[in-house]
């Protein structure tokens, strides 16, 4: 920079300034992000947003400020017309137990197994009230999500009939407490019940085939 | 401002406006995302359409309805065809590979950011903390000189000395350049303004950087460039290593504040978590006695915390540095999180000292000279800026 002539130099010395200026102002801004509500961020914490969201978007709370202290499987039951027209309702099968048993002794489990189900899950929790109603486009959105996931699993599961209604419930159960330790902690789960959900065209992602589940076998 | 003072102001600009720091540690965090992300991307092909397809379980209408919100970037909105999705899969995994083996990589690193983001935003409701960390670095990355060292690009700079023609940097420039205009042309690329400004941005900066190499490569303007992607290299490299801090900072302590971190305890319930216990018979043995999972609960948060100050003393952070990678290399495993391991230890390496990449490098490189029927790549000097590649685009 030293060898170049004066003007040259003023344009370097400017960009200099502007580069560190918007390197700073964005490391704050990130900061302001992951740091917990503050002074500031309760004054400018929409200016905060429209910087971060949606490309520099972060959450490193990670298992903090606690650890999930509970297991929450995902279970569903469908109501089925059998191939000689009768209607059928399946047990609760346990999608999470499904994701967990591909999980186990799986060196590099895919998101499908691991992310797929149980973020949908919180997905859906988030947009709902807990008497389920949804809150916004999201929670319209979630639920249809909910759908199509569940309807892929089943189409795997093979009820051998076309699948009418689903039903969702949350399987929660804490975790025990530690051999070690001394506390006492109810193991029994807590469930959470969804409507019955009419299963329509739109529920059905690519590849399942509702109608061939109730024809071909 | 005393004059010592003043001379040591100077000597700071000289340098950071005269070299692209760090050309190691910029390199090993280029290889590593790129490797992480092509891992992820080929894990996942059996599994590519259930997560990021039109007609996956997160439609291709619900993905749009949720972009309507939030203006995130991703090309796979310009298009519902299957044919499209495949296209822009495959450009994920090759721009991977090639920002690994960095191969023109200021034009490839632009087509891994956009491989990255157009697939995550598509559905963000499958990813993880790992994918977080790929989607920030990868634009990141796009602002650095990460191909000084260990790179293709290094090597056909050490190679051809002469004034030759270079033809696949103007070609992918032209073509890079075509599909920006038509995007331009029919309103569809999308994002945040930031976003398109950066296309166009880097775009007339590769152009006017290939002109001034030809036609005055002495010239003050040529200079003046250089000193500017020196300066963008410099600025981002800290922005990178103060996102990695920001990271353990936050992990850290938020932790603080979680009364099973403070009992001791924490770190036995992600280990009984159905979905992340692949391996449930090592998660019961490392929790079998309550005082290592307390040693290893205070000394997750006691290093995580700590790290960021670490960085005033070497042999501090270099310690620190290997706890973490190790811990990270654990979680890989026990949790069954090898792609966001993978993440962290690859943002870690951007503070690994010069003199162990040197030699990890030279460790490689005799490796490979091993191998039979391997030739062995040269090793590759760093290069000062003023005998930097005139035919590289960037």
């Amino acid at each position: 920079m030293a060898g170049l002539s004066l003007p040259y130099q003023v344009a370097a010395a400017v960009s200099l300034a502007l580069i560190a200026a918007l390197a700073c102002v964005h490391l704050a801004v990130v900061f302001l992000h992951v740091a917990p509500s503050n002074t500031v961020t309760k004054q400018h914490g929409e200016a905060v947003d429209g910087w971060v969201y949606p490309e520099f978007e972060q959450n490193w709370k990670l298992f903090a400020p606690n650890p999930l202290q509970q297991n929450i499987a995902i279970q569903v039951r469908a109501e089925y017309t059998a191939r000689d027209g009768s209607r059928s309702t399946s047990d609760w099968i346990d999608l999470s137990a499904q994701d967990g048993a591909q999980i186990r002794h799986n060196l590099l489990p895919s998101h499908i197994q691991q992310n797929q189900l149980r973020r949908a899950w919180d997905f859906y929790a988030g947009s709902h009230d807990t008497e389920n109603r949804p809150q916004g486009p999201r929670g319209r959105l979630s639920e249809s999500y909910m759908r199509r996931i569940v309807m892929l699993r089943l189409d795997r599961h093979d009820l051998g009939g076309r699948v009418e209604r689903i039903r969702l419930r949350a399987s929660t159960r804490a975790i025990e407490a530690p051999e070690w330790s001394h506390e006492k902690i109810d193991t029994r789960p807590v469930h959470r019940e969804l409507p019955w959900w009419t299963v329509t065209a739109a529920d059905l992602p690519g590849g399942v085939d509702n109608d061939r589940a109730a024809t071909a076998r | 401002m005393k004059p010592d003072q003043d001379r040591q102001l100077a000597r700071a600009v000289q340098l950071i406006t005269s070299t692209a720091l760090g050309p190691y540690q910029s390199a090993v965090v280029r290889i590593g995302f790129g490797a992480t992300w092509l891992l992820f991307l080929l894990r996942e092909l059996p599994h590519r359409h259930d997560l990021y397809g039109p007609d996956g379980p997160w439609s291709w209408d619900m993905g749009r309805e949720l972009i309507a919100g939030n203006n995130a970037f991703s090309v796979l909105l310009w298009s519902d065809s299957a044919l499209w999705f495949e296209f822009v899969y495959g450009v994920g995994v090759l721009s991977s590979l090639l920002m690994m083996l960095g191969w023109r990589t200021r034009a490839v690193s632009v087509l891994f950011m956009v491989g990255v983001l157009s697939l995550q935003n598509r559905s963000i409701f499958v990813g993880d903390g790992g994918d977080n960390v790929v989607h920030l670095m990868a634009v990141y990355l796009v602002l650095t000189r990460c191909a000084q060292v260990w790179s293709l690009d290094a090597r056909r700079a050490a190679r051809d000395r002469g004034p030759g023609p270079d033809r696949a940097g103007p070609v992918l420039w032209t073509v890079l350049g075509a599909m920006l205009f038509a995007g331009t042309v029919v309103g569809r690329v999308g994002g945040e303004t930031w976003i398109f400004v950066l296309f166009w941005g880097l775009w007339v900066a590769h152009g006017l950087w290939w002109a001034v190499n030809r036609l005055a490569p002495d010239s003050e303007p040529r200079t003046l460039l250089d000193v500017l992607a020196n300066l963008v290299h410099n600025a981002a490299l800290v922005v990178i290593m103060a996102e990695v801090c920001l990271i353990y900072a936050t992990a850290g302590w938020y932790k603080i504040q979680g009364s099973r971190w403070q009992d001791g305890t924490a770190l036995y319930y992600p280990l009984k978590l159905d979905y992340f216990t692949p391996w449930p018979e090592l998660s019961g043995l490392l929790t079998s006695g309550g005082v290592m999972v307390m040693l290893l609960t205070y000394g997750t948060v006691l290093v995580q915390v700590a790290f960021p100050f670490t960085l005033f003393n070497r042999r501090a952070k270099n310690v620190l540095l290997v706890l973490m990678m190790l811990e990270h290399a654990a979680i890989a495993v026990l949790l069954g999180l090898p792609f966001f391991s993978l993440a962290m230890i690859a943002a870690d390496a951007v503070f690994l000292p010069t003199g162990f990449l040197v030699g990890l490098g030279a460790l490689v490189v005799r490796g490979l000279s091993r191998l039979p029927g391997g030739r062995g790549a040269r090793p590759q000097g760093r290069r000062g800026s003023d005998e930097q590649p005139r035919t590289l685009v960037g």
